[in-house]
């Protein structure tokens, strides 16, 4: 269970019958590409799209006709839905069905933006996609930390919107950015400090916890806001800018370059976050025994692991990451502090760790998907002329995502055995 | 252990409880003798901090107050929708003798709670509710809208201006509308081709935050709208707009258009990317209701704001004046009387 090992059950008949999962996903792209063909049949001939790679590289923004395109896209989607469902030719489970979702829904974005003046901005797009994802990279990963020790973290929302408030303040105070970073991942993990003290200490349901928590945070900083920020906010609320680092050469790669390598500190911060945590918790005696300690604490006592004090200080951890989380919406993004500015984020990345099956990389993935609807969302509107699709309903977007991602790609998932089992010696 | 357990939790739940009643201003020491007139608010989602339509109401109980010592004023905020109903009975059973629900999403359950309790006086701050005791306050921010629309599209260099709201409710639709209007406008007059992005008003489709509190989100649509070239944006957001003076701050020439109050002392910080503000004059018309409500005399019926009783209106340019040619002012203002005499009419499916 510790890698996304769909292409392993995906085939097998002897487990799922004749509707294997590939034969039904292959069913869904086949679906999906006939929709884009017949989308793309009712374009006029002559529409163009002009699509930009990167901003260094205009001339990379030709316009070509779209219709063309859009047909060949969806012909592409029909074809690889059709060989998944004939089982006959194997191939590669996630490829295929990457290759397949990437020309639907590059088809879909083409044909939407198909006016003559518009272009489709990848290297936007793409940046656009990894700062919305940002703050579900850290808090996902701090719901792996706890959850994989054993411990239901609910409270991320509050941990994200402390670490925004503390992160504001202590920056704006100091003049620091970095002070007020430091500031907020202390502050996270003083609500995490309180997740763990009554969770494992005091064996509290830790799910009421956590929603009681975020409730205390959201009320603390409120008040918080209102007695110290309110009225002199230009020395206790600006709005703090942490450095774009642009990595040379890597930064002009075309698409991806300014997505991952021209960004905010943050955006570096996260991925070697992720990378750090995946390699720990897999490939280290540290992540061994946290992940005993999550899946059968007496086995991990049996064998002398201290079961209760390592879960305290995977939770402690995990609050200085979520406490990293907040300060990207304050420092990060360069904004100033706002009563419940956090809007839920705490929730969606607790979403998002299930999407990622409790793996780091898998929540880096799902994060990135759900950041990816949302940027959709807000680039088609903002187009020229507006987004041929109903508002609402790209609003509904990153959600029906999500569904199909949990409903069709990821199958089953399985939370670690203790998961919000308090273990206290018999 | 049990017992342990029922302490730690009970004294969590009590220290949650403490800190979210210190956020609804404590009462006044007198505030049991019952001579006091309670002014109770409502807030949206936004809160009283919203540096938007919640802080005017609350400004305007805090000036009622001031000048008049029996006035009480407190608030709830409405952490969510699902707390507005909780909120409106609350406000009831404590005894306040009027309730001001604010913000357009609350009509229906403000509706429900004035027919539930006909002796209790309400103001609807941005609805309309056709009731004895409610009065509805609303503003035509359609019109000063427009102004800054056209205002806008004399300013914008690169030939695209942008618009984005909150949620798709007329309260906020109203302002996209006029905008996109005077835009309109300013291209018949000036023959010229000044493109809107993030809202057609024929379609009524165009860009939303899904929030009033999430600046990122701001944030994040506006830098869409800056890589579309757009160089002044309106947004419509409550504190969800506050993202879009950050965003702006990265890019040249880039200015934002701030609603409600006056940009320059709402977020006093992006004061130099503030063009101008299209106010909602909400403090004194509350102020007064509330006055003379304390005094007997309830109003009934419905206000709206306009510019020619100065309910609504355009800020000063501040310290971006320098950026507006001589004569768009003037021009500005000419239609500002235009609109007043009536000769010019701007319209919105979400006027009042």
């Amino acid at each position: 269970m510790t890698t996304i090992d769909v292409a392993e059950s995906a085939e097998s008949t002897a487990l799922h019958g004749f509707w294997t999962r590939s034969r039904k996903v292959g069913t869904v792209l086949a679906v999906l590409g006939i929709a884009v063909f017949l989308i793309g049949l009712t374009m006029t001939a002559g529409a163009e799209a002009s699509v930009r790679f990167n901003l260094t590289l205009p001339e990379a923004a030709a316009a070509f006709p779209a219709k063309p395109v859009v047909l060949t896209l969806g012909a592409v989607a029909v074809l690889l839905g059709a060989l998944l469902l004939t089982g006959r030719v194997h191939l590669p489970f996630g490829l295929t069905v990457g290759v397949a979702v990437a020309a639907v829904v590059l088809a879909l974005l083409i044909w939407a933006i198909a006016r003559p003046g518009n272009t489709l901005q990848i290297d936007t797009v793409l940046k656009g996609t990894m700062l919305l994802a940002l703050p579900l990279i850290f808090g996902s990963l701090s719901g792996v930390l706890c959850e994989r020790s054993g411990i239901i973290n609910v409270g991320i929302e509050g941990q994200f919107l402390a670490g925004a408030f503390t992160g504001a303040l202590a920056g704006t105070v100091t003049g620091s950015p970095w002070v007020g970073i430091l500031a907020a991942t202390v502050a996270g993990a003083l609500v995490t400090f309180v997740l763990a003290a009554l969770a494992i200490r005091y064996v509290v349901d830790q799910v009421v916890l956590g929603v009681v928590l975020n409730l205390l945070v959201l009320g603390l900083t409120g008040f918080l806001f209102d007695r110290i920020m309110k009225d002199n906010e230009s020395a206790t609320n600006l709005a703090m800018r942490v450095p774009e680092w642009q990595i040379p050469i890597l930064s002009d790669i075309p698409a991806i370059g300014p997505a991952l390598f021209g960004q905010n500190v943050f955006v570096y911060l996260a991925l070697v976050l992720v990378a750090l945590v995946y390699v720990m918790l897999f490939h280290t005696r540290w992540g061994l025994r946290t992940r005993a300690v999550g899946e059968h604490p007496v086995a991990a006592d049996t064998v002398g692991i201290k079961v209760n004090s390592l879960r305290f200080r995977n939770v402690l951890i995990a609050g200085l990451v979520s406490g990293l989380g907040g300060a990207f919406l304050t420092i990060g993004e360069a904004l100033p502090f706002s009563e419940n500015m956090t809007d839920g984020k705490g929730f969606i990345a607790l979403a998002v760790l299930i999407v990622g099956r409790w793996n780091p990389i898998g929540g880096l993935l799902g994060a990135l998907l759900f950041g990816f609807a949302m940027q959709i969302e807000q680039f088609l509107s903002s187009v020229p002329g507006g987004s041929p699709v109903p508002s609402e309903f790209l609003a509904m977007l990153p959600y029906l995502v999500t569904i199909v991602a949990v409903a069709g790609l990821i199958g089953r998932v399985r939370a670690p055995a203790a998961d919000g089992k308090p273990y206290t010696k018999a | 252990m049990s017992r342990r357990v029922r302490t730690a939790l009970t004294s969590l739940v009590a220290l949650g409880a403490v800190t979210l009643t210190a956020c609804g201003e404590a009462p006044d020491e007198s505030g049991s003798d019952g001579g006091d007139f309670q002014a109770c608010m409502i807030t949206d989602t936004g809160g009283v901090d919203d540096r938007s339509f919640n802080q005017s109401v609350w400004q305007g109980l805090n000036d009622a107050a001031e000048s008049n010592g029996d006035i009480e004023p407190s608030y709830l905020t409405s952490a969510s929708e699902a707390d507005y109903e909780p909120n409106l009975s609350q406000a009831v059973s404590k005894g306040c003798e009027v309730v001001v629900a604010v913000g357009g999403v609350m009509t229906d359950a403000t509706r429900a709670a004035a027919e539930a309790n006909p002796d209790v006086f309400f103001v609807m701050v941005d609805g309309l509710i056709d009731l004895p005791n409610v009065y509805s306050v609303q503003f035509d921010t359609a019109q000063p809208a427009f102004l800054a629309g056209y205002l806008a599209a004399g300013t914008s260099e690169t030939g695209k201006v942008a618009t984005f709201g909150g949620m798709k409710i007329p309260p906020v639709t109203i302002f996209m509308d006029g905008f996109a209007e005077g835009v309109a406008h300013y291209n018949r007059e000036k023959d010229a081709d000044v493109q809107v992005l993030g809202w057609n008003p024929e379609t009524q489709e165009g860009s939303f935050a899904d929030s009033f509190t999430d600046q990122s989100a701001g944030r994040s649509l506006t830098q869409n709208f800056l890589s579309q070239d757009a160089d002044v944006i309106l947004p419509v957001a409550g504190n969800a707009a506050l993202g879009a003076p950050s965003a702006a701050e990265g890019t040249e020439g880039a200015k934002v258009i701030w609603v409600d109050f006056d940009g320059c002392e709402a977020a006093e910080q992006y004061c130099a990317l503030f063009l101008t503000s299209v106010m909602k004059n909400i403090p004194p018309v509350v102020a007064d209701t509330v006055t003379e409500a304390q005094a007997g005399e309830n109003r009934t019926g419905s206000f709206i704001g306009t510019l020619e009783n100065d309910g609504v209106g355009l800020a000063p340019y501040h310290e971006l004046e320098s950026e507006v040619p001589a004569g768009l002012a003037d021009e500005v203002s000419a239609l500002r009387e235009q609109i007043i005499d009536g000769t010019i009419t701007v319209d919105s499916p979400a006027s009042p």
